[in-house]
């Protein structure tokens, strides 16, 4: 009995200097990661297309309305009684569902509510058809909609496959960054900085191209947002009217430098439907010459933006 | 010492020496079988039985918690009381169960899951309260972050809990083989101490022209029964054990996993519509999560053919089915919404209040389920209450009957032996 408890205590005594065996490998706290909640599909390294730029076109030249009737363009809608318009329901101020409405709103629902009434008249009957920005070709040439309003920019590789109405904003890429960060430009991002972006957009190859900074890509571009807020990314970089719409809902961030790119909006049509494209073309002139536009652009634009704003002036090809 | 043996008392001390040797061996052998397997039905209902009961528990609890905070996001901020008050209980039921897992595990694999689970809880709530803010103020963003709890929740915790679970349940499963296997041992020793004693007891009666001994027939009887008790209580404990299995656990299983599956694919049709169109894969896996519900041959299926000779059982079952189909044929109708752009009437089908809602007919899958669950885990509770009694005052009884048969063969003899000194 005494030879046992004196094996004990030294067998508590050579636990003490070997200090391991109190806590077995097998009984330790187990080694947890830190979690870091991320979106699927989340990109850090995004392969950059190389593919040289079609500069083939004026991509801003639309079709001259001449003597285009609503008439017209009614027939060439899908079914004569409504109008189907593909739009954003989560792109904040230009096409996003009001939370608290659960309505549709925003500055391309303004233009395009506009541009229906011109064609149907005021009691016009709207289909707004919520559509990802990779479906908007499709859906117009497999007449899903009549026409897509949804921060479309009108470039030459997709006038290939549409028809676009003249200019109705004119948006650039910029920057999104915290306040705090003293990022002020373009020119300060350094090769360790994160900045996000949707996938599939052109602001990935602009950015790799013109800055120093590693893009990363997500498939919904408000997935960025979360990841500026959590510190996982740097920056955001897109069109200007999209990170107003996300600077307005975070009051420690703001749109920072020049606009580094062109993005034209256009409405888009079937490719070949020329005769719907032409009277929106003059729906939209008259949207701008009475103040439809500007209203609009107040409403949504004027302040996250934080310039006062004026329509672009039109160009036609014939 | 073999001198001995070759007169008459030292061969009958030889004879109970073995007999005594084999009922002892028996003897001890048999009560320490029926103690273990005890031992182990203890364990079944309480360790890993609370174990795999806490992970089954959290597995539900998460998935109820993340289909109700999807859904409560599309009431714009404004949840009815029912859907919170759902909310808080899953994520209570969730911390409970992650507490009393935390208390259970064994394995060093399954506490790396309990504590990864515990790291992403508080992750996943503050997300969720995140998008409850936002929502509140009318931001869209609130959206995203309802959306990245969910797939915290998708990619990350819920198939922690199913591990934790699939090891729990292999645990059991050990288990309840050990407790149903048979005591071989003991029951070949109380043969052979029996076949001794009727060969002792032939021997004797052509050495002393006596039919009886009564010592060794009381040892003989005495023995008989200790076998048959033996023999008995283990068949019958093995009865049980796997009764409980087949009525009880099985089926819990299964219908953990139908809730389960409705609840993530709840879940997905909530996301649809938060993610205003941007999550294409929220559709593929509602339909992968309906199918897996409610397709021939899948779970529904499954809990009928289970329930078939069980009115009480099987009337729930149906409940469930005709819910889910309400609920597959609004779905579909909400789909035709969203994508015709009539997004309030869409989330007004799968949030409203009204009876017809989609929140209606789930609830009532739901609720059909869990009635059914707690029907079967009555049933477990009482199979496995049955296997202990079968096995209480086993041991005990046993032990007094090869003590019983011992002192009887020993007395038998010595009265024999006796005579040749008298």
């Amino acid at each position: 009995m005494i030879r046992h408890q004196l094996r004990l205590a030294a067998a508590a005594a050579a636990c003490l200097v070997l200090a391991a065996c109190s806590q077995p490998a097998d009984m330790g706290p187990p080694e947890v990661d830190v979690p870091t909640p991320l979106p699927s599909g989340i990109n850090f390294s995004p392969e950059i297309e190389t593919e040289p730029v079609d500069e083939s076109c004026s991509p801003l030249a639309s079709y001259n309305p001449g003597a285009a009737t609503a008439e017209q363009a009614k027939a060439q809608l899908d079914n004569q009684d409504q109008i189907s318009i593909g739009v954003s329901q989560s792109t904040n101020l230009m096409g996003y569902i009001d939370p608290a409405t659960n309505v549709p709103s925003g500055f391309d629902i303004d233009i395009a509510t506009a541009v229906a009434h011109s064609i149907l008249g005021p009691d016009a009957t709207i289909r707004w058809v919520p559509m990802t920005s990779g479906e908007r070709e499709g859906a117009v040439n497999d007449d899903r909609v009549d026409m897509v309003v949804r921060t479309m920019t009108m470039n030459c590789k997709r006038w290939a496959n549409v028809e676009f109405s003249a200019e109705y904003f004119h948006a650039g890429q910029r920057l999104l960054v915290p306040k705090a960060s003293g990022i002020e430009s373009l020119a300060d991002l350094a090769d360790d900085h994160l900045v996000c972006t949707g996938d599939g957009s052109t602001s990935v190859r602009t950015i790799a191209e013109q800055s120093e900074a590693q893009a990363v890509t997500v498939p919904d571009f408000n997935d960025c947002l979360i990841l500026l807020q959590q510190g996982t990314v740097d920056a955001i970089t897109s069109d200007d009217t999209i990170l107003a719409g996300m600077a307005v809902q975070d009051p420690t961030l703001h749109v920072v430098g020049e606009a580094f790119s062109q993005e034209p909006y256009g409405i888009a049509f079937q490719k070949g439907n020329t005769d719907l494209a032409r009277y929106v073309n003059k729906a939209l002139a008259e949207i701008i010459a009475n103040g439809t536009w500007q209203t609009a652009y107040d409403k949504w634009l004027k302040g996250p933006l934080g310039v006062a704003g004026a329509p672009p002036s039109p160009q036609y090809r014939d | 010492m073999l001198a001995a043996l070759r007169f008459t008392p030292g061969q009958l001390r030889g004879v109970l020496a073995v007999v005594g040797a084999l009922i002892l061996g028996a003897g001890i052998t048999g009560m320490t079988a029926i103690l273990a397997k005890s031992a182990v039905i203890e364990e079944t209902t309480s360790q890993s039985g609370r174990l795999s009961v806490a992970a089954l528990s959290l597995y539900q609890a998460l998935s109820q918690a993340d289909a109700t905070a999807a859904s409560s996001y599309l009431t714009a901020g404004t949840p009815s009381d029912e859907m919170n008050e759902t909310y808080r209980e899953a994520m209570r039921d969730a911390t409970v169960a992650l507490a009393t897992a935390a208390g259970e595990v064994k394995t060093p694999a399954d506490t790396a899951l309990v504590a990864e689970l515990n790291a992403r809880m508080p992750v996943y709530t503050g997300l969720v309260e995140t998008a409850r803010t936002f929502n509140r103020l009318g931001e869209p963003v609130g959206a995203t972050y309802q959306e990245q709890a969910s797939t915290l929740m998708r990619e990350e915790m819920l198939p922690k809990a199913h591990d934790l679970q699939e090891n729990s349940l292999g645990q059991l499963n050990e288990s309840r083989s050990d407790a149903a296997a048979f005591p071989w041992a003991a029951a070949a020793l109380a043969a052979a101490a029996l076949g001794t004693l009727v060969w002792a007891q032939m021997w004797l009666s052509r050495k002393t022209n006596r039919v009886f001994n009564l010592g060794l027939v009381g040892s003989t009887v005495l023995l008989v029964a200790f076998a048959g008790w033996l023999a008995m209580a283990s068949l019958a404990s093995a009865s049980h054990t796997n009764r409980s299995h087949e009525d009880g656990s099985a089926p819990l299983e299964l219908l953990a996993q139908a809730e389960i599956t409705a609840q993530q694919a709840r879940a997905e049709e909530s996301l649809l519509l938060i993610a205003r169109g941007e999550d294409a894969k929220a559709a593929e896996r509602f339909e992968e999560h309906f199918k897996a519900l409610a397709d021939p041959g899948k779970l529904l299926d499954k809990l009928d053919e289970v329930f078939a000779g069980d009115p009480e059982l099987s009337k729930n079952i149906d409940t469930a089915r005709e819910a889910a189909e309400t609920w597959r044929a609004g779905h579909d109708e909400v789909v035709k919404l969203a994508q015709g752009g009539q997004y309030t009437d869409a989330v007004a089908l799968v949030v409203g209040e009204s009876d017809t809602s989609l929140w209606a007919s789930f609830t009532t899958l739901n609720d059909a389920l869990t009635e059914a669950t707690d029907i079967s885990a009555d049933r477990f509770a009482e199979a496995t209450n049955d296997a202990q009694r079968s096995l209480s005052g086993a041991a005990a009884g046993l032990a007094a009957l090869a003590l019983g048969a011992l002192i009887s063969a020993a007395v038998g003899i010595q009265l024999r032996v006796a005579e040749y000194y008298a």
